[in-house]
């Protein structure tokens, strides 16, 4: 964990100072956060002008679902989406070669070897977003929900970092595969509506295939208190296991990689 | 003593895909991917004493890198042993990984966008080395390869030979005691190759690190390895003095003289290459060449006389061509 701290530390700071170096950046991701947040409740808006809930879901546990949608998505593209992105281009180009002769955690080195800091708005957004979907709420939300809430969003952070290190291993064996990640965001899109809302088929595929469900859903559920002992757990389980299977999996394509020929 | 580097037996085969030629076979690919199996490495063994340098030769694909990536842990090796201080490098155990160090001259891991010094600083939290011990190290790299006025600028904006200091810098924050360099001074101009040399030079002497080196310049391996292995489809060719694969692989010197009298005949001596009026040259066998000189001495009227060896790019070349 301090070996984490240390290394992050370093990386971010890297990060910033190549960020800083392209000051447009950040002016151009300011505009797009709040533009496509300001497009997200404008859709809320519109439909709650037609109906009162939204299969089971009030206006504001819509607005703080959408909160934990972009404090999710600005997570990973904060920091996953360029690590791994990276690690995909170095598999191919050979300077992974680099990585892994480094006395360091391999899968720790490419997680975050990348930090597109702009991204923290997203981040910022999401968190504003979700207070303020708890503050319009009509009963307030308990100690219990809260705590409920930072475990089960714990957990999502590590299923879908867990997903994208599964996604991204694959390059291991098959090297070029930069367009696999799409299978993540052409579904995270639908996961600005909570998964219940969906036809069966999409809920299980938005649960098992690609989680989803574990990732928003599950924690703004945990806020507005509707969340079963079972998901709760469900969540926590699937959480640990993925984390283990994708640590596994990241090992056994280290061993298999041959490095791009030279 | 453990042997700086220690190969026993090592063996490396590849599974290559393969597929005709036409989009037919393309389509059949997709589904079901043929593999071949590539001898990248048949049967190497060495052992590199702590602070040899030594030159590692062959042609492009002879298993150069591939011997180096199983050394560094990069690639298990198929069967065989692979040793580097007593570790067994693709465990690729903390205690190994913070000894050795891997500088590719095709490949950069300075970060492109940031300063130089920012990428050095990187290495240092990764390797863990203490401010003080780093300052050190910086400040003699710095007098060494000349850096002073390349820290502080972004790595996009550097020439190639700077880029290529840089990267051996780098490279070396650590203070690893095993070098492996594969092709450090590809593309680079003469002048940027010599500095190069020099600097592995200085630094084997002040630090005792043991040196692995690529390399398609002959020129390098003159001067800076004693010792040579040369590696041809996946076998090793020869293994000792660079002297020695001279003396092995070359049956001939050569004699150039200048005479005093350009008009003298000297048909009757010798495998005569070149003459002009005052100078001629012979190609004379290796056992053979002192009579001669001394029967040329004798005979003519000789104002200068070498004896040389063919150039090292010759003799590299017919030791493959001998093992085609």
């Amino acid at each position: 964990m301090i070996e984490f701290f240390r290394l992050a530390n370093v990386f971010l700071r890297i990060g910033a100072m190549n960020e800083m170096a392209y000051r447009a950046n950040f002016w151009i991701q300011t505009f797009e956060s709040l533009l496509s947040m300001a497009t997200a409740l404008a859709t809320i808006a519109i439909v709650f002008n037609q109906t009162d809930s939204l299969g089971g879901w009030q206006r504001a546990e819509l607005i703080s679902l959408l909160g934990v949608y972009f404090l999710v998505l600005g997570t990973i593209n904060l920091v996953v989406s360029p690590s791994l992105g990276r690690f995909m281009e170095e598999v191919v180009d050979g300077r992974l070669d680099f990585t892994l002769t480094k006395p360091a955690d391999a899968q720790l080195l490419v997680s975050i070897s990348e930090f597109r800091i702009w991204k923290i708005l997203d981040v910022i957004l999401g968190l504003i977003v979700l207070s303020m979907g708890l503050l319009t709420k009509a009963e307030a939300t308990s100690f219990a929900s809260a705590l409920v809430f930072g475990i089960t969003l714990l957990a999502a952070g590590a299923i879908v970092y867990s997903f994208w290190i599964i996604l991204a291993t694959l390059a291991f064996w098959f090297i070029r595969i930069e367009n696999i990640t799409m299978i993540f965001w052409s579904m995270y899109t639908a996961g600005r509506w909570p998964v219940t809302i969906y036809p069966p088929w999409l809920k299980w595929i938005l649960t098992l295939l690609v989680p989803v469900a574990f990732a928003v859903t599950v924690p703004a559920q945990a806020l507005s208190g509707r969340l079963t002992f079972n998901t709760l757990m469900s969540a926590v389980l699937l959480a640990v296991a993925l984390v283990f299977i994708s640590r596994w999996f990241w090992k056994l394509g280290v061993k298999s990689y041959s490095g791009a020929s030279a | 003593m453990v042997a700086a580097v220690l190969a026993d037996g090592l063996h490396k085969t590849y599974q290559v895909p393969v597929r005709g030629a036409g989009i037919q076979a393309a389509l059949k690919s997709l589904v079901h991917r043929e593999t071949e199996a590539v001898q990248a490495v048949k049967n190497v063994n060495l052992e590199i004493a702590e602070g040899e340098v030594v030159g590692f030769l062959g042609p492009n694909g002879a298993g150069k890198t591939t011997t180096i990536k199983m050394l560094t842990g990069l690639l298990h090796p198929t069967t065989g042993i692979a040793q580097v201080f007593g570790y067994q490098p693709a465990k690729r155990e903390h205690q190994f990984l913070m000894q050795i160090t891997l500088v590719m001259g095709q490949r950069n891991q300075l970060l492109w966008d940031i300063p130089v010094i920012d990428s050095f600083d990187r290495n240092r939290v990764i390797y863990k080395v203490s401010k003080t011990d780093y300052e050190k190290t910086l400040d003699e790299l710095v007098a060494l390869l000349d850096l002073d006025s390349l820290l502080h600028k972004p790595v996009r904006n550097l020439s190639l030979g700077e880029r290529m200091k840089c990267e051996i810098a780098v490279a070396l924050l650590h203070r690893p005691r095993m070098l492996f360099l594969d092709e450090p001074t590809i593309g680079l101009d003469v002048t940027m190759q010599r500095k190069l040399r020099e600097f592995i030079t200085q630094y084997n002497q002040q630090t005792g690190a043991t040196v692995l080196l690529t390399s398609h310049y002959m020129a390098d391996v003159q001067a800076l390895c004693k010792r040579v292995i040369v590696i041809h489809h996946g076998s090793i060719l020869f293994d000792g003095y660079l002297d020695h694969l001279v003396q092995r692989f070359t049956a001939h010197k050569t004699i150039s003289i200048k005479l005093s009298d350009p008009l003298v005949d000297l048909s009757g001596y010798g495998e005569l290459i070149t003459r002009s009026e005052e100078q001629a040259a012979f190609r004379i066998p290796n056992r053979e060449a002192a009579n001669f000189t001394s029967r040329l001495l004798r005979d003519l009227d000789i104002v200068d006389l070498t004896v040389e060896d063919p150039p090292i790019e010759e003799i590299i070349e017919s030791v493959f061509n001998q093992s085609a």
